[in-house]
């Protein structure tokens, strides 16, 4: 018979006094749509579950002047229905609206979906494209860490016994930057990430390319901006084959760091394509005849 | 632990072991057997149920979240009279029950559809269902009862109120 308990925090500072409870091993939960399937194949481990969804600060989006800040326990259906959110970074927003099905969506989290570190968690690559951080607290304080320090590889994350995740925040994109988030699975509805991709970039007043973020998800073990194709496309001039040859760059730096393995002949057709769609649909509208 | 929570609009108090799902104890604690167990890993949606007017999967939810919160199973889904509501008897008229295991599911997303969109598109619908699985029916006829009904029930919205005279 399984044996735990489970409690139910009101206050950030209820959460992690009940996390922190000496001799036991705790665990939060949010949405549990992860947790629960997890939990019923290997069993609980861990002797309390911490209900964090009725502490009222990891339930808000808000924004400052330059940063936006969404709660660790915020579902991806209102992450998804935020105007703000809609508006200041689409293509989280389309990431949020690819994950399961409408109920999982309705009860999975973006918290949880960071903090189980799946391989395809769909909102990895948009908050890392977005340079997102995530803030943390314990017994000892905040820390903030950003999410490509957060998560390490397949679920694997630097978060200690006893810390909670509250909240990520990201710079506001500047004015008239566009992004975009393609994802490739294997239907439309409920499907798993095969490959994806997120993107954010924006063009300077003399029509050439300020700044690219580009992110892949599924593809390598450690989700992390391509930096190398990054540099490659600042200051250039949108055009047809600048895109083509940064998507054949993006696949050979992930075969690189992957090293070549059975699905490696499909993945760099794949990557190739999905950058070069992704900096078409972005930043096709700028290329000049 | 004892779990409370209100129950197609009936205060509940149950006392159940916390691991177990919220359909476990919908079916083997509190009796009703009409919200399914299908895949148990929430690709099937034969266990939704509403959660404060909201879709989602009872296998995935730990019962003990469900305390404090309305839940709306499908034996709460009812006409004035007690019998089937307009949509139920839409899925029996359009042939959208097969062998029915699907059905309280279909229906409890139709509704959670209908109660936030009353005109939706059958995009819209086909959207709504992503999350429930049938393999009788090839879905045309749940997307066709769910858009009668959505247009019936405008109707009746549309008439104009009558006062005696």
């Amino acid at each position: 018979m399984t044996s735990m308990d489970f409690m139910r925090a009101t206050s950030l500072a209820d959460a992690v006094t009940l996390l922190n409870a000496s001799g036991l091993r705790c665990c939060p939960i949010a949405g549990g749509t992860d947790l629960v399937v997890a939990m019923r194949q290997r069993g609980p481990w861990f002797d309390r579950l911490v209900d964090i969804t009725a502490v009222p600060e990891l339930l808000e989006i808000t924004e400052t002047a330059d940063q936006l800040r969404i709660g660790a326990a915020v579902t991806f259906a209102r992450a998804a229905a935020h105007p703000r959110l809609r508006a200041a970074a689409p293509m989280l927003v389309e990431a949020c609206l690819t994950v399961g099905s409408p109920q999982i969506r309705n009860t999975g989290t973006l918290g949880g979906n960071v903090i189980n570190a799946a391989a395809c968690a769909d909102s990895l690559p948009p908050l890392v494209a977005l340079d997102a951080q995530a803030h943390i607290v314990g017994e000892d304080g905040e820390r903030i860490v950003s999410i490509t320090d957060l998560v390490t590889g397949p679920h694997q994350t630097t978060m200690r016994a006893g810390e909670l995740l509250t909240y990520f925040t990201f710079p506001k994109l500047p004015a008239g930057a566009r992004s975009t988030f393609i994802k490739v699975g294997r239907r439309n509805a409920q499907a798993i990430s095969r490959l994806s991709v997120a993107a954010v970039g924006w063009i300077d007043s003399a029509g050439v390319i300020d700044d690219v973020h580009l992110t892949l998800g599924a593809a390598q073990p450690h989700t992390e901006r391509l930096t190398q194709v990054e540099a490659m496309l600042q200051g250039q001039r949108p055009s047809p084959n600048l895109f083509a040859a940064a998507g054949k760059m993006a696949s050979n730096v992930v075969v690189e760091s992957t090293g070549r393995r059975w699905s490696t002949e499909y993945k760099e057709i794949v990557i190739q394509g999905l950058v070069e769609q992704a900096l078409t649909c972005m930043l096709g509208a700028s290329i000049q005849a | 632990m004892l779990i409370q929570f209100t129950l197609n609009g009936a205060p509940v108090a149950i006392d159940a072991p916390p691991h177990i799902s919220l359909l476990a104890l919908l079916r083997d604690y509190l009796g009703l057997t009409g919200t399914k167990e299908g895949c148990e890993i929430g690709e099937c949606g034969a266990c939704s149920v509403m959660v404060d007017g909201e879709i989602v999967n009872s296998c995935l939810l730990l019962a003990p979240k469900a305390a404090g919160h309305t839940i709306l199973t499908i034996e709460g889904v009812t006409g004035a009279d007690g019998s089937l509501n307009d949509l139920q008897q839409n899925f029996i008229d359009y042939g959208a029950v097969q062998c029915g295991f699907c059905t309280p599911g279909m229906v409890l997303a139709g509704e959670a559809l209908l109660a936030h969109s009353p005109n939706p598109s059958r995009d819209e619908i086909r959207t709504a269902l992503s999350g429930n699985l049938c393999r009788c029916t090839g879905y045309q006829q749940i997307v066709d009862a769910i858009e009668v009904t959505a247009h019936a029930r405008r109707s009746i919205a549309a008439q104009p109120v009558v006062s005696g005279g």
